[in-house]
This record gives structure tokens, C-alpha cells and sequence, in this order.
């Protein structure tokens, strides 16, 4: 086990920049995500974490190793891939046995790793099976088993659940989540799905456009996103623009929203992001208002009824927000009904 | 409605039966003839074996045959190995002029090998590496390779780069990667290329005919200058052991690759 | 999404890799320059002298090897007779092998659709000379085809075809058949048979969904058949000295004669260049059908 540190690295591909000084802690057993839209350069980072590109500039270490030239395979590290890459010709076992056998291990040693990696992985059963006849859940495990009975340094996840359906997908991230614990064994994992890095990771890095726009565990980047990037990509939120002001933002026609980050970015022009969840809807002016709330005149356009929750759109001068009310069996709002808004500064958070 | 589909498609079993006739009449009528007596085929049949006797005393169309086989495990041989290793560098490697590559493949495949043949006669001969087996053998890996780059390249199609990295990941040299992971999964290409390869040399004519001196001929060869000399019943004979072989080891092969049929 | 990734990878960067493949190219191509192109640039160069430099007499540059195609007819016709005949040749390979492939697609089906498409290949995997070999026997007069024939039949038949065009002919459809057979079935396989269900009961007879369906759809294998016949047979000297005899003249015999009879190659080169020419027109006048099948 190791952890990865990332300094600066860069990389261009023909005119594409696709790494853009990037540095990231991977702390020694941590889950870490790498976060971001297609392109945004989280595959090339987990790939030259992996070894199959080599950055233009910047260093990599895993462990107290630097091995930003170091060829893949002498990297001790393993690596899950987005399609699993089991090897079609080989068993289930040879596959697991693959990483072992060219090290040249004896016989006996790796028949028994490879049982505990399978038993690890709860497919003890299927070893003498191919690849092709196990279903996309099975693959994944296997996968798994294979990349970690070389005890690897450092974990590699590229995408490893996108191929399974939404049901398959949440008790593999419950097992991968497990396993890893068990293991013990620092992962990385790239994904472009935010609620698979928010419930999996213990940090979170988001990548756009080949640079690292926010890093830190999931709470802190959903209740503090440092930008709108960051804001609207890991949950929902609602923007609002308008004059930096001594508390908050002033919008244009005069009223302030005060933010929990006043007065850190002096910028002229700020926006402030709220979550839908953390807006109060009140039909008209509220006596329980604290004075020190925002507060905001509104009117519903669409309602969407969700079972243990109702999202509502809402115009305010032009501009539609997002409110999302759990369903606790109080009266609901009408469509077009005129309603005031109410939140706590603590929940408007300002953004570059 | 259902009358007319069903005589339709009689008529259409019936035409590919006439087809196959007209394949397969001349073959055997050959065979036949090379078990008769009569040195002008004539009828009604005299069954006799003495000119496969003859052919086994006929040093000439043996060493022809010896010849043909030689060159054709050579070029066999050669042609597999070259024509896997390019095709597992324009599958493998990203760099430019490799659509080039590809295209050079074509023009060995379609100019007509009377152009080729003539071609290297004029080349062989003026760079002085001259005629004969030599030659005969530079000359069929040529033509073989295109064919066995394209079946093994067809094959690695269907192989994602994923396993090779995947392999690498898990931390087998670049050798150990080729040799457990993608030669194992592309052997069923590279025997179907061998094939290719073998069954282009040892069916050449026309460019071993160009390249070749007296002393020094291929069967085909042998066969053309005795039928230009006229008819011996021993080609028949020798004839009649080529089809057999040749096509009785593709109906093996074929047992074990499917050709064609069901996907 | 993690697709896109994947191609960017491969496409955004000309990130050369040359060296390592390089040691695994440079065998196949080297040998594909030394005995292809080469010989083929060394023709081109050749197929513009007087003598052959090697031949310790004296030599020149002359366009006199070219000049005597377009002076002498004789060469012209000749061409026109191998052009005639190889076409001729391809059009009874589609006449016979278009209807073969489609039942092969369409009618046989599973294990008798399996063995007889081997049937029709096997030919296809032997020697070629044996096989034209085998129909002089054949077409010889009073042969066994002729006399099985003239029993058979009410009527008296003459098959006694040996050296004659039909002869040729007959040898040469029999040796490229199942090129056409081979070609035409793969792309009647991938009709989908909905698309003949759908055409039907939209109320198109059989002969509308041939036409304007089934001919259409097949049209690359039918061209890729015809190109893989054409241009052999064009070339083609073997088949017509064997079957044809004092018929089988063509300009692929003419061209074998330089080389083997007569000894003047830079004539022979300058034909040889010529047909190579005809060739890369109908290659290239083929490659649009070609390039959208693919």
C-alpha cells in the first residue's frame, strides 16, 4: 500500500491540452474520485497514474517512488477496466492468475491467491467458467479479484460501473466500497457520475477541462463548492447573480442575499449558489421568518411529484429555481400561486 | 402462392446441383482417365494403375513436387511470422503513413501476376539475384503476405487494446503480453493466414513460371511444359493426387474453421 | 461518454510511435519493396530502352517499345480480343454465380447450406492449372463428356469444344466462378430477409424486389466479383495456350512470348505496362461502388 502524489503535471495531445498542471494528495488507503465531464481529462490522469501515458511535465510518486517514467508494468498497480478487459480465452481463474503466474510464482501459491481473491469477491464457485458466460456483475468482481491478488500499490478504477444497470450498479458500489475496506488499499476511481462519487469516495477531485477546479471530501465540495462548475456538477443548485456586496450579493433590483462567505470575493460581479433542498416554501409572508434569512418573491410554474418529495419550478424576474420539498405531509403549493422563499445565510454559499 | 415459392426454390436447389456439376464433371472425369490404359482416353474404360507406376518412377515431376512443397512450407513459414509481426504494429502503434501501409497491401493482391511475374523476372535478373528457387521463394512471400496481414489483421480487429494494457497493468513485459495474451487470442487468424499463404505458393504458377529454370521448377511448372509438349497420362495421374490432397486437407481445415455457413 | 474519451485518445494525439513499430514492419515491407515494388519501378524503367543494359550490348532511351502498340494494330486487337473475353468471362460468372449465391443465402439453410457453399469454395483452394488441365481431357472429341451426352440426349451434340474459344471460355468461367459466388453471397447474406418480407407486402411482385432490391443491395459484391474476374482474365496467357491452341492467341500470350520465346523484355515490359494501365482504369472506376460497401 502507498500513497500517489501528483505535482504538475501537464499534458498535450496534438493542440489538445488535456492535463493542465494538475497536482493531487492521494492519502495512503484513501477512496478517492476523480470527477468530471467527458473530456475533462480524468481518464488521461488515472492512465498516466497507471502508466500507459507519461506526462509532458510534473512528477507522479506512489509511494515514496517518483515514476513518471517508469513503464506500467513495473509499476505494481491495479487497474479495473471500463469494459473489465477480462481476457476471453483464459478461465476465470487463469484470468485471476494472470498477474501472478508472470511474475513466475510457483503453482501452489497461486492457486491458493487466487482462491482467496475469489472467495474475497464471493465467486468461489465460478472459477473454471469464461468470461462470456458470466453476467456484467460477475465480470465486474472478477475484474476486481484480478487487479488486486497482485497486492498492488495503488487501486485503479476507470468507469468500472458504468456498464451495469441502476439496480447492479448500487450494490456493486456497497461491495466495491467493502472491498476496498478490507483490502485496505488506496483507489482511485474515475467517474463521471456525481452520486457514485459522492457515495463512495472519502475525497472527491473535480477535473474540467484538464485542470483540477476543486478537491476535498464530498461534504465539504456539496456544502461549499468553490464554483458554479463545481456547484451544478456535484448536485443540483441554484445560481443567482448579481453586485458583491459587505454580506452577500446585491441582485438588481436591490435585494441582497447574504451569503456564509461574505467578503472573500470582493469580485464586482459574484454569484451565490443555493441548493434546491435547503429553500423553505411559504405561500406569503412568514411571521416564523428570521430576520436574518433571505427571503424571495417567486411563482411556481411546474410542479413534479415525486412520492417522498416535489420539486418545484419557480419564475423569479425571468430567471427559474429549483426548490425541492420533502414530503411531509403538509399542504402543497398550487400551480401559479405567488409564495415567498426563505433560506439561511449559512445555506447561500458565494462562487467564482 | 405457396406453389409457385416452393417450384421457384426447387428450381434453385436444381441450378446450384447443374453448378456444382459443372465444378466438379472435369475433376472427375480426370481422375477417371488417369486410371485408364489408353494414352488417348480412349472409351470404353481399361482400368490400370500403371501410370501412377509411372509417375512414381518419373524422377523429374518428383523433384518438381519435392520442389513445390519446400518452397511452399518456406513461404508458409516466412510469411506467417513477417505478416503477423506488421500486423500487430498497424494494430498496436499510432504513427503517421499508416493508411499508406495498408494501401500497399492492394496492388501485390490485385495487378494480375503475369505484370507481377514479368516484373520481377526483369528486377530479379538485373539486380542479379537471378532465377530459381531462390527467387521462386522471394517471390511467393510476396505475394503471400498480403493475404496473411489482412486475415490476421481482420482477427485483431476483434481484440481490444484493453487486454494488452490490461495485461500490462498486471505486469507482463511487452513479450509476455504478446505471447500469453494476443498471439493466443489471434492464433485462429494467424493458422487461417498460413493456409492462405501455403495454398498461395504451392497453387502459384504464373510467377514461379517466370522465375524458374529448367533445373530448377515447381510442379505447376512441370505440368505446363508437359502438357505444351503434349499429353501424358502421367500428369493425369499427378493431377488427380494434387486435387485429392489439396482438397481433402481444405476439407479438414474446414472442419475445424468454419468458412462461411452459419454466423 | 467514456467513449468519446477513448477516440480522443487515439485521434486528438499524431503522438508517433514509430520506433517500437518500426522492428515489426520493416521485415514484411522491405520484402514487399524488393520483390513488388521494385520490380514493378525497374519494368517501368525498363519498358523505356532499346536493349536490357545487362545484356553487354548497347542501349538507349526509346519511346519505340510504346510506338509499336499504337503502330501495329496488331498488339490493339489483340488487347480488344483479352478485353472481349474477359468480359464475356465475368458476365457468365454473374450469370451463373449471382443465382447460386442467392439460394445459397436465401434457400439453404443450416447444415446442407454449410456444406455446399465448401463445395463451391473447395475448387477454389486447388491448383488452378490442374483444374484447366482437367477440361482438356474433358473437352476432347469423342471424350467421355461427349459420348455420356450423345447417349443421353435424343439429339447428336458436338462437344468436341478442345481448342476453341468456348473452350476458353468454359476453362476460364470455371476458374474465377467461385470468386463471383463467394463475393455475391456475402452481401446477399447481409440482406436482412425483413427487408424482402417488408418490400413483398408493401405489394412488390418477386421480380420488383429482385430489381429494386435484392440487385441494388448486392450491387458491391456483384462489382467486387466482377473486378476480381475481369482483371486476372485480362492477363490471363495459361488457360487460352491450353484450351485454345492456335485460337487461344491473346495478349497475355503475347507478353509471355517476349519473355520466354522471343526475348525482347523491353517490349514485353512496355505491354506488360500498358495492360497495367487498363487495369488501374477498371480498378478505378470500380472503387466507388467498392469504397460504399465498405
Amino acid at each position: 500500500m502507498a500513497g500517489v502524489q501528483v505535482h504538475g503535471v501537464s499534458k498535450t495531445f496534438g493542440l489538445h491540452r488535456a492535463l493542465d498542471e494538475v497536482s493531487v494528495d492521494f492519502a495512503d488507503g484513501g477512496f478517492y474520485a476523480l470527477l468530471g465531464p467527458s473530456g475533462s481529462g480524468k481518464t488521461t490522469l488515472l492512465r498516466m497514474i497507471a502508466g500507459f501515458d507519461f506526462p509532458d511535465a510534473g512528477r507522479i510518486v506512489i509511494g515514496d517512488e517518483g515514476v513518471e517514467r517508469v513503464p506500467v508494468e513495473r509499476r505494481r498497480i491495479g487497474m479495473v477496466f471500463q469494459n473489465y478487459a477480462l481476457f476471453p480465452n483464459m478461465s476465470v481463474a487463469d484470468n485471476v492468475a494472470f498477474g501472478l503466474s508472470v511474475r513466475g510464482e510457483a503453482k501452489t501459491d497461486i492457486a491458493r491467491e487466487v482462491k482467496q481473491a475469489l472467495d474475497l469477491v464471493q465467486l468461489e464457485e465460478l472459477g473454471q467458467r469464461r468470461p462470456h458466460q458470466l453476467s456484467g456483475g460477475q465480470r465486474q468482481r472478477v475484474a476486481l479479484a484480478r487487479a488486486i491478488v497482485t497486492r498492488p500499490r495503488v487501486l485503479l478504477l476507470d468507469e468500472p460501473l458504468s456498464a451495469l444497470d441502476k439496480a447492479l450498479r448500487v450494490d456493486m458500489q456497497i461491495e466495491l466500497k467493502r472491498i476496498q475496506r478490507e483490502v485496505g488499499i488506496t483507489t482511485i476511481f474515475v467517474t463521471h457520475d456525481q452520486e457514485e462519487a459522492l457515495t463512495m469516495s472519502d475525497r472527491i477531485g473535480i477535473l474540467r477541462d484538464g485542470r483540477l477546479v476543486q478537491e476535498g471530501p464530498p461534504e465539504e465540495i456539496y456544502n461549499s463548492p468553490a464554483s458554479e462548475f463545481a456547484a451544478t456538477f456535484l448536485g443540483d443548485a441554484n445560481i443567482l447573480r448579481g453586485k458583491a456586496s459587505e454580506e452577500g450579493i446585491e441582485l438588481g433590483d436591490g435585494t441582497v442575499i447574504r451569503c456564509c462567505n461574505a467578503g472573500h470575493n470582493p469580485a464586482a460581479n459574484s454569484s451565490c449558489a443555493v441548493r434546491p433542498e435547503r429553500i423553505r416554501i411559504e405561500a406569503a409572508e412568514s411571521p416564523e421568518a428570521s430576520s436574518g434569512e433571505n427571503r424571495l418573491k417567486a411563482r411556481v410554474t411546474k410542479r413534479i411529484f415525486a412520492g417522498n418529495s416535489t420539486t418545484y419550478f419557480l419564475d423569479r424576474d425571468g430567471q427559474t429555481l429549483k426548490v425541492l420539498v420533502q414530503n411531509s405531509g403538509g399542504e402543497s403549493v398550487a400551480d401559479g400561486a405567488d409564495v415567498m422563499l426563505y433560506w439561511p445565510a449559512e445555506s447561500s454559499v458565494l462562487v467564482a | 402462392m405457396m406453389g409457385t415459392t416452393r417450384l421457384l426454390e426447387l428450381l434453385g436447389r436444381a441450378f446450384v446441383g447443374l453448378m456444382l456439376a459443372f465444378l466438379y464433371l472435369p475433376i472427375f472425369i480426370m481422375a477417371l482417365m488417369s486410371f485408364n490404359a489408353s494414352p488417348f482416353y480412349q472409351l470404353p474404360m481399361d482400368w490400370t494403375t500403371s501410370w501412377y507406376e509411372a509417375l512414381a518412377r518419373n524422377s523429374g515431376l518428383i523433384d518438381a513436387t519435392w520442389n513445390s512443397l519446400r518452397i511452399a512450407v518456406l513461404t508458409t513459414v516466412i510469411a506467417t511470422i513477417l505478416g503477423t509481426a506488421a500486423s500487430l504494429a498497424l494494430r498496436r502503434y499510432v504513427f503517421p503513413g499508416k493508411r499508406l501501409l495498408r494501401a500497399l497491401l492492394f496492388p501485390p493482391i490485385a495487378i494480375p501476376w503475369l505484370i507481377t511475374g514479368t516484373a520481377m523476372l526483369i528486377f530479379f535478373f538485373g539486380v542479379g539475384i537471378g532465377r530459381g528457387l531462390h527467387a521462386i521463394v522471394l517471390g511467393h512471400v510476396a505475394l503471400a503476405l498480403p493475404y496473411v496481414i489482412v486475415v490476421v489483421s481482420a482477427r485483431l480487429e476483434t481484440f481490444a487494446p484493453e487486454y494488452e494494457e490490461a495485461a500490462r497493468s498486471l505486469g507482463a513485459t511487452q513479450w509476455q503480453v504478446t505471447t500469453r495474451v494476443t498471439l493466443p487470442w489471434i492464433a485462429p487468424g494467424v493458422v487461417a493466414g498460413a493456409l492462405f499463404a501455403f495454398a498461395v505458393s504451392f497453387d502459384q504458377f504464373v510467377v514461379s513460371y517466370f522465375l524458374s529454370t529448367p533445373g530448377e521448377a515447381t510442379l505447376p511448372v512441370e505440368i505446363y511444359a508437359a502438357i505444351r509438349k503434349g499429353f501424358t497420362p502421367e500428369i493425369n495421374a499427378v493431377s488427380t493426387i494434387i486435387m485429392t490432397v489439396s482438397m481433402g486437407s481444405m476439407l479438414l481445415a474446414a472442419r475445424f474453421f468454419r468458412f462461411g455457413g452459419e454466423k | 461518454m467514456p467513449q468519446t474519451d477513448v477516440s480522443q485518445r487515439a485521434s486528438t494525439g499524431p503522438r508517433s510511435q514509430w520506433r517500437p513499430a518500426l522492428p515489426l514492419l520493416l521485415p514484411a515491407y522491405l520484402w514487399l519493396t524488393v520483390a513488388i515494388f521494385l520490380p514493378l519501378s525497374a519494368m517501368a524503367f525498363f519498358s523505356f530502352m532499346t536493349e536490357l543494359p545487362l545484356s553487354g550490348k548497347p542501349w538507349a532511351f526509346t519511346l519505340a517499345n510504346y510506338a509499336a502498340f499504337f503502330e501495329k494494330s496488331f498488339y490493339a486487337v489483340l488487347l480488344r480480343d483479352s478485353l472481349r473475353l474477359a468480359l464475356e468471362v465475368t458476365l457468365w460468372c454473374a450469370l451463373l454465380g449471382f443465382p447460386c449465391a442467392y439460394v445459397l443465402a436465401k434457400i439453404l439453410k443450416g447444415r446442407s447450406r454449410e456444406a455446399i457453399f465448401l463445395l463451391v469454395i473447395l475448387p477454389f483452394w486447388s491448383n488452378g492449372l490442374v483444374r484447366v488441365f482437367s477440361w482438356a481431357i474433358a473437352l476432347r472429341g469423342n471424350g467421355l463428356l461427349d459420348r455420356t451426352l450423345n447417349a443421353i440426349l435424343p439429339f447428336q451434340v458436338n462437344v468436341d469444344l478442345m481448342f476453341s474459344y468456348p473452350a476458353i471460355v468454359i476453362g476460364l468461367v470455371h476458374s474465377y466462378l467461385p470468386y463471383m459466388v463467394l463475393t455475391c453471397y456475402l452481401t446477399l447474406q447481409a440482406i436482412d430477409d425483413s427487408l424482402i418480407e417488408a418490400a413483398r407486402s408493401l405489394g412488390a411482385s418477386r421480380f420488383t424486389v429482385l430489381r429494386r432490391l435484392i440487385i441494388p443491395l448486392s450491387l458491391p459484391g456483384l462489382v467486387a466479383g466482377s473486378v476480381l474476374i475481369f482483371v486476372p482474365v485480362v492477363g490471363s496467357f495459361m488457360e487460352p495456350r491450353i484450351l485454345g491452341g492456335r485460337a487461344g492467341t491473346f495478349y497475355g500470350t503475347v507478353i509471355e512470348d517476349q519473355f520466354v520465346a522471343v526475348f525482347n523484355w523491353p517490349l514485353g515490359a512496355a505491354l506488360s505496362f500498358i495492360l497495367l494501365a487498363v487495369v488501374l482504369i477498371i480498378l478505378g472506376a470500380a472503387s466507388p461502388i467498392l469504397k460504399r460497401a465498405a
